[in-house]
């Protein structure tokens, strides 16, 4: 298969506004690349940079200095929970929102928004605030909203880590048979179980750096051993 | 993102973002125009009736002035926050940057909408009666809606990179209103001059000013000044929004790590 995604020499400092301003490096030099129909699951302590380089090749960030390059024919889209929503607003007319944010026309995202909240399970509590929503129903209204895409390159962040057990079972089956095989998929999972399940790659990253890139069942090893 | 979809996007945020503000207040949507009547009805207390301004037909002179100048004021003091108060979006999402300052300009848009209803009906109540020289609202309130998209993302940009700009719009408001001629009438200054120079450097002044001839003096605004200024508004508006969509990568980082 051949590249989508390249990194070369990829450095990525974020300016602190305010009184404190400074640089904070998140990536160091970091080189990768990636091939089409790979699953890789991201691994790493908690500031090691995982999110800020799903970010660097969903093209939200440029690089501080370095390339990305992405295979200008695919579309890339990075999925993370919690954050967006607008707690004045119904789920419903959130979930309206997610889908045309994502590219629907208002047309399509309204003939999806009874399919979105039978898959959260939320009832009636779909045409209340998002402010009245416990962290769980945010988060299953999040994976539910972030099914929506279809994309050749996803960049899921934490993104099955969603409500209680049953709910996490349903939305890890829910995105296996989203996954056709041509899709490309980078996974940060704080749950080794979900990496396992869907990756065949893993990328220990730490310090900006990447510490190890192989197999899953090694480097979840040695990133146990040492972790 | 086609233009399609840009603008109707736009458009169910700014509608979306009205019901959640209409669902916050029990008075609901009838804020939209009892705050700019509360404005009208103190100003008129403490400059008619303590201070006795002798501008004549005054409340109607301040209604033009204040209803006009609180679109402007609101709309690029709001916009100021799009992009900070969305951070949590455009982390997550490569979305023109534009699209926050542009729906708060829709938005408050919406509302004035409302306020230019009341204003018609307050001036007709009192007795001015519509003319021909109405049409020329259309070229003042295009001219002005540009200048608000111009200043609007401006801002959004500016508190984006550095909070601090955020108070420095805040106050920067409070100026303008005060030397615009929203409560008082540029008329008034003797020196001719200086009166002139307000007119042609702040382009708020000669808007409010322009409204009044055409609502209630019946005089025909300068034509000239208002195809200059509306050229120039057009011509920064579409640079800015040029700019932020070759820049938007950047604006994102600074909006996330601020």
């Amino acid at each position: 298969m051949s590249a989508v995604i390249r990194l070369e020499g990829v450095t990525m400092s974020f300016g602190l506004s305010g009184a404190n301003s400074g640089e904070h490096q998140v990536l160091n030099n970091l080189d990768l690349e990636i091939r089409q129909g790979e699953r890789i699951g991201l691994v790493g302590r908690n500031g090691a940079g995982k999110s800020t380089l799903l970010r660097v090749i969903g093209g939200i960030f440029p690089p501080a200095t370095g390339k990305v390059w992405r295979h200008p024919d695919k579309t890339v889209a990075l999925l993370s929970l919690g954050l967006g929503f607008k707690g004045d607003l119904s789920g419903r007319d959130n979930a309206l929102l997610a889908a045309m944010l994502q590219g629907m026309s208002r047309r399509e995202a309204r003939k999806r928004l009874e399919a979105i909240g039978e898959f959260t399970e939320l009832g009636d509590f779909y045409d209340q605030p998002v402010k009245t929503y416990s962290s769980g129903m945010r988060s299953r209204l999040g994976f539910a909203t972030g099914l929506l895409l279809d994309t050749d390159i996803l960049l899921l962040d934490e993104i099955l880590a969603v409500g209680d057990h049953l709910f996490r079972q349903k939305a890890r089956l829910a995105l296996k048979e989203l996954l056709s095989p041509d899709k490309t998929v980078i996974l940060v999972h704080h749950i080794e179980q979900a990496i396992k399940e869907t990756c065949h790659r893993a990328l220990w990253l730490e310090g900006g750096k990447i510490r190890q890139d192989g197999a899953v069942p090694d480097v979840l090893a040695v990133y146990a051993a040492e972790t | 993102m086609t233009a399609g979809q840009y603008f109707s996007l736009i458009d169910t945020m700014a509608r979306l973002s009205l019901k959640a503000e209409a669902q916050r207040y029990y008075l609901g949507y009838l804020w939209w125009v009892l705050e700019p009547l509360l404005w009208v009805g103190v100003f008129y207390v403490v400059f008619f009736q303590l201070l006795g301004t002798r501008t004549p037909d005054f409340l109607m002179f301040l209604a033009v002035g204040k209803l006009m100048f609180i679109w402007f004021s609101k709309t690029v003091n709001y916009a100021g926050n799009s992009l900070t108060t969305n951070a949590g979006l455009i982390g997550r999402m490569d979305l023109p940057k534009s699209l926050f300052p542009l729906t708060v300009v829709l938005e408050c848009s919406y509302r004035q909408v409302a306020v230019f209803l009341l204003l018609f009906v307050l001036i007709v109540t009192d007795g001015f009666s519509p003319s021909m020289l109405w049409f020329w609202l259309f070229p003042l309130l295009i001219v002005q809606l540009l200048l608000i998209v111009f200043c609007s993302c401006v801002a959004a940009v500016l508190v984006a990179f550095q909070r601090d700009f955020g108070l420095l719009i805040n106050l920067g408001m409070v100026f303008l209103m005060f030397v615009s001629g929203v409560f008082w009438d540029i008329r008034d200054i003797a020196n001719m001059a200086a009166a002139d120079a307000l007119l042609t450097w702040n382009p708020i002044a000669f808007l409010l000013h322009s409204y009044r001839q055409v609502l209630l003096w019946g005089e025909v605004p300068d034509g000239w000044h208002l195809l200059n200024l509306g050229l120039f508004s057009l011509v920064a508006m579409l640079v800015t929004l040029r700019l932020m969509q070759r820049y938007g990568a950047h604006v994102a980082r600074r909006v996330v790590s601020a």
